[in-house]
């Protein structure tokens, strides 16, 4: 039962990082290898706005504004100059920045790994039905749920979630509508990025802050992706949910050895549906 | 007609440049102390040896088309089996080779037959994947090192009794599985297969109307490769006689990734050139950046794709020496033409 909860939570944080990914993969058609890095750079901006205010919230809604406009920056000045081209430019740029980013990281907070200070009333437990568990977990469960079923909510009901999902298939047709389609790129990049910063001071605060947490990451997103369907949302969420269950019943069953149930489930889900669990085209 | 003798004129005088360089290559070490330092000799050793990753890499992503974002674990898996075999079996660097092939033989096929379903980003995504798996294997793993990886690894030997251990001897050792490495990737590129291989990465529809099976074609080329970057393993053992974890890691594979790109895709010389821009750049910017060489490199990665995306064969192709020597040799033999008549 613990297990169980621990699991759904720390795969509904990872259903805020490979959503995003999943969403700039299929509308925009790039690989955003950088993506892993604004969950990190989220975690440390976080972590300084804590240290030098000690709000907790200030830090929580901040910290992804900054990260948020600073890949708007890098969307607007570097990646929609390779819209159209070839797959790998785009890969190798976003792979140029992940790098830059982690040598800034590495120079500004050091190699040391960091925890974000929780406020008191996050500290402690609760007791669910005779099972005590952490009062932040809980928080993050409830938070992340909320978040994806915005998300969800606004893609699936609203017109820019239209537009969005029209993206999926066709890009030409929905500038045909007369809508400016880069605009909407601009803007989606620059959300996708801050939800993977909210993210990142989740685990932050959950797990710890470290110089190589953006390669973990970016590694459990593109396992969800490839599990879940390319672009797929409901598949990113579902796959994150399988991903975090494997995570914490495979850590109870082998310990040590919890990352290989994923690739295990991986291998599977390849070999019985190549296309990923929900493939969206 | 015209056609015809212009592409034999420049295959005759691509091979020249071909020996010239190989030539050049070779005097080189007999040099050492006037010209260059062994330093340099390990350079370019390097160079050697991601030469001929990089020969197999482009005759998969340039080529064909297909971007691999793992290739490190064929990498990885050759340097892994070598040092297991020079530690523990025997120190004959032929053994290491042929053990290493083997296995990547293996892992070439059951991973090409996995990632053959998928094209372009997803195809990079499932080998970044599944070379992800291989790094924590490897990271995770005590019995083959771990984090430390594996250390105290003995010099290789050619035969019983000649020692490859002098960095002067591995270096023609190398040289000499480049040259080929090349000649064998020329070779392939020139053949059907490769004519095949660049039908695919024009259009993969229409090379599966005339009949062949690109299923089948993509996944022998995935091994060829796999079986190129084995070899690289090997010698990278030979040249460093300690094997970490990250030979196995992303940024490995990224690295790859770019020498590709910054070379030149598709032109076999370009990766090779790719590669030696790369590695003599990492040791330049480690020496003047200290610590944030790593921002340097990625910045001009960035500055690199953005401005530059047909790399350095694209530049040279547009403006530069070999292109104002090539108008002026034209012009020339016009005029002497004119003369004649």
């Amino acid at each position: 039962m613990a297990n169980l909860l621990y699991g759904i939570t720390i795969g509904s944080t990872y259903a805020l990082i490979s959503c995003g990914l999943t969403i700039i993969l299929g509308v925009m058609g790039v690989l955003n290898f950088a993506h892993g890095s604004f969950v990190m750079l989220g975690a440390y901006t976080g972590y300084t706005i804590i240290k030098l205010t000690g709000n907790f919230w200030l830090s929580f809604f901040l910290s992804p504004l900054v990260i948020a406009l600073l890949a708007g920056i890098m969307e607007k000045f570097m990646v929609s100059r390779l819209y159209g081209k070839e797959v790998l430019f785009t890969l190798l740029l976003t792979f140029g920045m992940g790098m830059v980013f982690a040598n800034a990281v590495l120079l500004i907070w050091g190699g040391s790994p960091y925890s974000i200070q929780l406020p008191y009333y996050f500290k402690g437990f609760v007791n669910l039905f005779g099972l005590y568990y952490p009062k932040f977990r809980l928080f993050v469960l409830f938070f992340s749920f909320l978040l994806v079923t915005f998300i969800w909510i606004f893609l699936n009901r609203s017109r820019w979630g239209l537009v969005i999902r029209a993206g999926l298939f066709d890009i030409e047709t929905v500038q045909a509508f007369g809508i400016n389609i880069y605009k909407v790129f601009n803007v989606l990049f620059l959300c996708c990025a801050g939800i993977a910063a909210v993210a990142g001071v989740i685990i932050g605060a959950m797990r710890s802050i470290n110089p190589v947490m953006d390669a973990d990451f970016i590694t459990v997103a593109v396992i969800v992706i490839v599990i879940g369907g390319l672009g797929s949302f409901k598949g990113a969420v579902i796959g994150s949910l399988i991903l975090g269950l494997a995570e914490s019943f495979g850590a109870q069953a082998i310990p040590g050895l919890a990352k290989f149930t994923t690739w295990a489930i991986m291998a599977a889900v390849l070999l019985l549906r190549p296309e990923g669990l929900f493939p969206e085209r | 007609m015209t056609f015809e003798g212009r592409t034999i004129r420049k295959v005759g005088l691509r091979k020249i440049v071909e020996v010239g360089i190989l030539l050049l290559l070779v005097a080189m070490p007999l040099s050492t102390g006037y010209l260059f330092s062994d330093f340099y000799i390990a350079l370019f050793l390097r160079v050697f040896i991601f030469g001929i990753m990089m020969l197999g890499f482009d005759l998969l992503a340039g080529y064909c088309g297909l971007a691999s974002f793992g290739h490190a674990m064929f990498f990885g898996t050759g340097a892994y089996v070598t040092a297991i075999v020079w530690k523990y079996l025997s120190d004959s660097v032929w053994l290491a080779i042929f053990i290493g092939l083997g296995l990547n033989t293996v892992l070439g096929y059951i991973l090409g037959l996995l990632c053959v379903r998928t094209r372009t980003i997803y195809f990079v995504f499932l080998t970044f994947a599944f070379s992800q798996f291989f790094f924590v294997t490897a990271n995770s793993w005590r019995l083959i090192g771990g984090t430390d990886g594996i250390a105290g690894i003995p010099l290789p030997t050619l035969l019983p009794g000649i020692s490859l251990g002098h960095r002067i001897s591995f270096y023609y050792f190398s040289l000499g599985f480049l040259a080929i490495a090349y000649w064998l990737a020329r070779k392939i590129v020139n053949s059907h297969f490769g004519r095949v291989l660049r039908g695919i990465r024009q259009n993969e529809e229409r090379t599966k109307f005339l009949g062949y099976n690109t299923s089948l074609e993509i996944r022998k080329v995935f091994l060829i490769s796999a079986l190129f970057a084995s070899v690289a393993g090997t010698l990278i053992v030979g040249f460093q006689p300690f094997v970490p974890p990250y030979y196995y890691h992303w940024s490995l594979s990224g690295e790859f990734v770019i020498m590709e790109i910054l070379g030149g895709m598709g032109t076999l010389v370009g990766p090779l050139l790719g590669a030696a821009i790369v590695i003599f750049m990492g040791d330049i910017l480690s020496t003047w950046f200290k610590e944030a060489w790593m921002l340097c490199l990625g910045a001009i990665y960035v500055i690199c794709v953005l401005y530059s995306p047909e790399g350095v064969i694209g530049i040279l192709n547009n403006i530069s020496v070999v292109g104002i020597l090539k108008r002026l040799l034209s012009r020339f033999k016009r005029s002497s033409y004119l003369g004649k008549s």
